[in-house]
């Protein structure tokens, strides 16, 4: 054996990067801020305040008081604006001190920084740009037609703080077919990737795996699934819409949205949120349109789960080893990287249009062999009792 | 961060092909004859004559642009005429002379 056979391939890993993505991040359903009080949310390794006004307008401050430092995630919405607990001054959502109670006269040059939002769809999303420029006309998030039709439920939502890791874990989870099988389930039958812009989509056409029973198949009279096919794309660095249908047996397609969304919480830690709307089938009252969603969302969340134990354990790699059925890991993270670099520094590589195709024969030989292996053992446990 | 270059184009790196219906130029690798992937440059897809008649699909998702129909094709031709090499070359389903071909590319 050569000295080259004998070689043994070292991880490498560079430092997580210490500034965080340009772009719209949405911090989580619109409702759940709108109850009048301030809101803790820590993002881009800073504390932030977020608040709705009388208005109903939200808004999201830098945390600390420019006065003296005061905590106004503890403070209290006053009319449309965020007083501080310490010594009663007024923020507006526009960052600028409205008042002081006790004053003649607001200081010149009262002001804190306002982080720019959006509202769309009943989620709040705020830009991030560590050079402080406003967002660009065409870098915008798509409408969820879904989320106004009243034949589609609201949103069925999910969060989780994920410690000891970078959210580029999460990011490269878009172009990894095998885990779809290993870790949520699925059984990928066709998987194909583009990059292009600020935009990276999956394409996925897949069955469940048969040797998972799922929570909504047990015992129930449901139709039977035959799988589903999505288009999923991150717009930005951090948004993923998945447009998600399910298929089944002499029933009609369950078309559905799923979000899937994180923000930086620092280098090391982050927030993932999920959730689904669902259209509600035919006959469905309310409650059980809500019930299915739940459902679903609840079987997403285990795939999740599984994804989070994962990434709490690895370690971040940046020289993977890819073989043939694996997806564009490389490319993936060049696209990724216009997001870490000044504007001006986007190569066009970063942003130039990139497909790649996997050919699922030999992944899906070797999982329907042990799916049925899987089935077979069972059946024989199961016989021994 | 700098992003390392892709392992398996070690093992072959990506080639031109030229799109027969409007000479696009964009960089191709084929892993298999089911397995493709497509580097474009931006002058290429300005080119594309299938991408600027393209209409957005349906759907939250619907522009991205599926892929270009002739420019499939013009791969397929470049595999059957050996100029670009297929990674694991086992015979084609659907043209089984395609394969002697490629694997004298
Ligand atoms: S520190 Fe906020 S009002 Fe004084
Ligand atoms: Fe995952």
């Amino acid at each position: 054996m050569s000295v080259a056979d004998n070689e043994v391939r070292q991880i490498e890993s560079d430092e997580a990067p210490t500034r965080f993505a340009r772009g719209w991040h949405c911090l989580g359903l619109e409702r759940d801020f709108a109850d009048g009080k301030p809101h803790r949310i820590t993002a881009f390794g800073v504390k932030l305040v977020v608040f709705a006004g009388e208005d109903g307008k939200v808004s999201v401050l830098d945390g600390y008081c420019r006065h003296m430092g005061g905590d106004l995630t503890q403070g209290t919405v006053k009319g449309n604006e965020i007083a501080c607990p310490f010594h009663d001054w007024r923020w507006g959502g526009d960052g600028k001190c409205k008042a002081i109670p006790y004053a003649r006269r607001v200081p010149l040059r009262a002001r804190t920084q306002a982080w720019q939002t959006l509202v769309q769809d009943g989620l709040l999303f705020v830009w991030n740009d560590p050079e402080g420029n406003p967002p660009p006309e065409d870098v915008t998030i798509p409408k969820i037609s879904g989320y106004d039709d009243p034949e589609y439920t609201d949103w069925v939502w999910y969060q989780t703080t994920i410690e000891g890791a970078n959210c580029r874990e999460i990011v490269d989870n878009v172009v990894d077919m095998a885990h779809f099988f290993y870790v949520h389930y699925s059984f990928p039958t066709f998987f194909k990737n583009i990059f292009e812009g600020h935009v990276a989509t999956q394409f996925m056409t897949g069955t469940g795996r048969e040797d998972i029973i799922r929570p909504q198949t047990e015992g129930s009279t449901a139709p039977k699934s035959t799988g589903n096919s999505s288009v999923a794309s991150y717009h930005g660095p951090s948004f993923m819409i998945d447009d998600l249908t399910y298929h089944y047996e002499d029933a009609p397609d369950v078309p559905s949205v799923l979000i899937n969304c994180h923000y930086p919480v620092d280098a090391n830690t982050f927030v993932l949120q999920y959730g689904v709307i669902v259209k509600k089938l035919p006959g469905l009252d309310d409650a059980a349109a809500e019930a299915m969603a739940r459902k679903m969302g609840d079987f997403i969340k285990i795939g999740f789960e599984q994804d989070v134990e994962i990434w709490k354990n690895k370690t971040r790699i940046d020289n993977p080893l890819l073989c043939e059925e694996d997806g564009p890991v490389y490319q993936l993270r060049r696209w990724y990287e216009q997001f870490y670099v000044d504007v001006a520094d986007v190569a066009p590589e970063m942003t130039e249009r990139f497909e790649f195709e996997i050919d699922t024969t030999r992944p899906n030989e070797a999982w329907r062999a042990e799916v049925e292996q899987n089935i077979a053992d069972r059946a024989d446990a199961a016989e021994k009792v | 961060m700098s992003v390392r270059p892709d392992n398996r184009l070690d093992d072959g790196p990506m080639h031109q092909v030229t799109c027969a219906a409007c000479s696009a130029l964009v960089q191709v690798r084929k892993s298999s004859f089911e397995q493709t992937s497509i580097q474009w440059s931006d002058d290429a897809l300005d080119t594309c004559v299938e991408r600027r008649a393209a209409s957005p699909r349906p759907g939250p998702n619907g522009e991205t642009f599926s892929g270009c129909q002739s420019l499939r094709e013009s791969i397929r031709g470049a595999v059957e005429h050996g100029d670009l090499p297929v990674q694991d070359d086992t015979p084609t389903p659907v043209n089984p002379e395609a394969d002697t071909e490629a694997s004298h590319a």
